[in-house]
């Protein structure tokens, strides 16, 4: 009988600083066949671990279509066990569970103006949407990207941001910058005021509990339905199966039914 | 209990470690059986659950070698479950279907033989409304078991197979005076339990209530509730840390620990006591239904006996 705990073995193919406290993992397996076999969707997530030191879910931020080839995960140094991964380097071995979860319902953007707001290392799992987007591959109208975190020092992705601006729409603010900062200061609700939102877009948000209260609010004050609002949640997993009950949410598992959730389906157990 | 079914047990423990209901000072207890005649055919509830024996509080999943998950070699040992009401048997239902992907429970399950017991009616009967329905049909057909005892009054007996491992090891055993039933999976012909129903939609609106306000001053979320609950489930997977014995094992979690929903940075979900046993709620009588048709509380007591403060479950229901 299969083994749902079973880890299989990844090789890290390059691990980069990518901000202060978090580390771009660039990862394949070793098994050839398992790499060949490895798909997802944007959204989903992996446990990823080390024998003796537990697994913990991180969700992929590099594009499906790259998916036979490497996947990537960014690591934020926040506990025992990110910390050891993030003192990691190319050649080392981690290992790996999944994919898990539903991953972003791309067909719900199509033809319809998207926008994605990304608090903190939230912004993690909008990447791979970004990517794809630029690639042609997502059928969305336009994308609007903010993005909100603590300062430059810790501010993912930045040698993508140039690229992402030139097609797409990206804004970036900062709560505590230094003194050279010429960008937006303030959180990322302050951004939603100044731009144009029309009803009809669908909103993909993934940040902290506190981000999601003032946007949805923000979100509803400029008409946009329930089904439009889209969100990730972060929960404490450990099967990812939806049977340890960690990550349970009223009736629904954020492993399985999730991370990703429409907020009309939600909102009755979600408390802002 | 007859001489046939006493030398029945007497051949089954040459293959199988027993554990039955056994007096153990002033209560019953599940226990592993020394002597058949202490087994205890009374039908009262025992204190503890079976639970232990299908989902140990502490299972080894792995072995840490060379940086590697290496699954447990050790061979689970052969145990038959004697004695285990129906009551009892309707959490064992509910764990075969949550654990039905999971190879631990499973080949677990394969050595193990789940006899079924119904002594004639409880005092308290009323309480347990199912016995008044057709047993063969409304009860056993919708319930997990091998071997199933049904003890109508004194002197008559009726013995049940419920799986082909039952039928052969009665054979062997030279009982050949029993009937088969067939599983027909745990709903009833006739829908979803109407109680659990009603009882689900109650829970769902009842977020907000007063009782939870009322349950966050007396609870002390101690979790003696969720250990001793026969449909409590869930878990942790934890790596030791021990360097001799290198493993990752699968623990019973609690819903009121504290670590339960903390998440890196040190966020909690469930951070009031109002809120843990609401969850703990929600789980048995919404999540559970929800997942699987089946109500989460099997109606055994056990919570409202082992709780140090006296919280009642049948009234808080009341009051949800």
């Amino acid at each position: 009988m299969l083994n749902i705990y079973q880890t299989n073995k990844v090789r890290i193919i390059s691990a980069s600083q990518e901000s202060v406290d978090t580390k771009l993992l660039r990862l394949e397996f070793i098994d050839s066949e398992i790499k060949k076999n490895f798909h997802f969707l944007p959204g989903q997530f992996v446990q990823i671990g080390l024998p003796g030191w537990g697994e913990c879910p991180i969700s992929i931020c590099s594009s499906p279509n790259d998916s036979e080839t490497f996947f990537e995960l960014a690591i934020r140094d926040i506990g025992v066990l990110t910390n050891k991964l993030n003192s990691l380097s190319a050649g080392d071995c981690v290992d790996i569970r999944g994919p898990f979860g539903n991953g972003f319902d791309v067909d719900l953007f199509k033809g319809k103006p998207l926008l994605l707001v990304g608090g903190g290392c939230g912004f993690v799992p909008l990447r791979p949407l970004i990517i794809d987007y630029l690639a042609g591959r997502l059928e969305s109208k336009t994308l609007q990207i903010l993005y909100g975190c603590a300062s430059e020092e810790t501010m993912l992705f930045k040698k993508n941001h140039a690229a992402w601006n030139r097609r797409a729409e990206l804004k970036v603010i900062l709560e505590k910058p230094s003194t050279n900062w010429k960008g937006d200061r303030g959180l990322v609700t302050d951004l939603l005021g100044r731009i144009k939102i029309s009803a009809q877009t669908v909103a993909v948000l993934v940040g902290p509990p506190v981000m999601y209260r003032f946007v949805i609010k923000e979100l509803k004050h400029k008409k946009l339905s329930d089904e439009n609002i889209i969100l990730s949640l972060e929960k404490r997993m450990h099967c990812g199966i939806g049977v340890c009950q960690h990550c349970a949410i009223g009736p629904f598992y954020v492993c399985k039914d999730g991370p990703v959730f429409r907020w009309l389906d939600i909102k009755d157990y979600y408390s802002l | 209990m007859n001489n046939e079914i006493q030398v029945f047990l007497n051949k089954l423990s040459e293959e199988f470690f027993l554990f039955a209901p056994q007096q153990d000072g002033a209560v019953i207890n599940i226990k592993e059986v020394r002597d058949i005649g202490d087994v205890d055919w009374s039908g009262r509830m025992p204190t503890n659950t079976w639970k232990a024996l299908f989902l140990p509080a502490r299972e080894k999943m792995f072995d840490i070698s060379d940086g590697r998950l290496v699954k447990s070699k050790t061979s689970q040992p052969k145990i038959a479950a004697i004695g285990v009401n129906v009551v009892d048997l309707k959490a064992l239902t509910l764990l075969e279907l949550v654990f039905s992907r999971d190879v631990y429970y499973q080949e677990r399950r394969c050595n193990t033989l789940i006899i079924g017991y119904s002594s004639s009616w409880p005092n308290d009967y009323k309480k347990y409304k199912i016995f008044s329905h057709n047993f063969e049909e409304d009860i056993l057909e919708h319930l997990i078991f091998d071997i199933f005892i049904a003890q109508f009054a004194v002197g008559r007996m009726k013995i049940y197979s419920g799986s082909e491992k039952g039928q052969h090891i009665l054979e062997e055993g030279g009982i050949k005076d029993y009937e088969h039933i067939e599983f027909a999976g745990p709903i009833s012909e006739k829908g979803p339990d109407k109680k659990m129903l009603l009882l689900k939609k109650k829970m769902e609106s009842s977020q907000g209530k007063r009782i939870w306000h009322e349950l966050n001053k007396i609870c002390i979320a101690c979790g003696k509730c969720s250990i001793n609950c026969p449909t409590c489930f869930c878990f942790d997977l934890e790596d030791s840390v021990d360097p001799d014995n290198p493993e990752r094992v699968r623990k019973w979690g609690s819903c009121f620990y504290n670590d339960f929903s903390l998440v890196a940075g040190g966020g909690k979900e469930l951070d009031t006591v109002s809120k843990k046993i609401f969850f703990w709620y929600y789980h048995k009588f919404v999540r559970i239904p929800f997942e699987y048709m089946m109500p989460g509380c099997v109606g055994c007591g056990r919570c409202s006996k082992v709780c140090p403060v006296g919280i009642k479950i049948e009234e808080v229901l009341k009051k949800v």
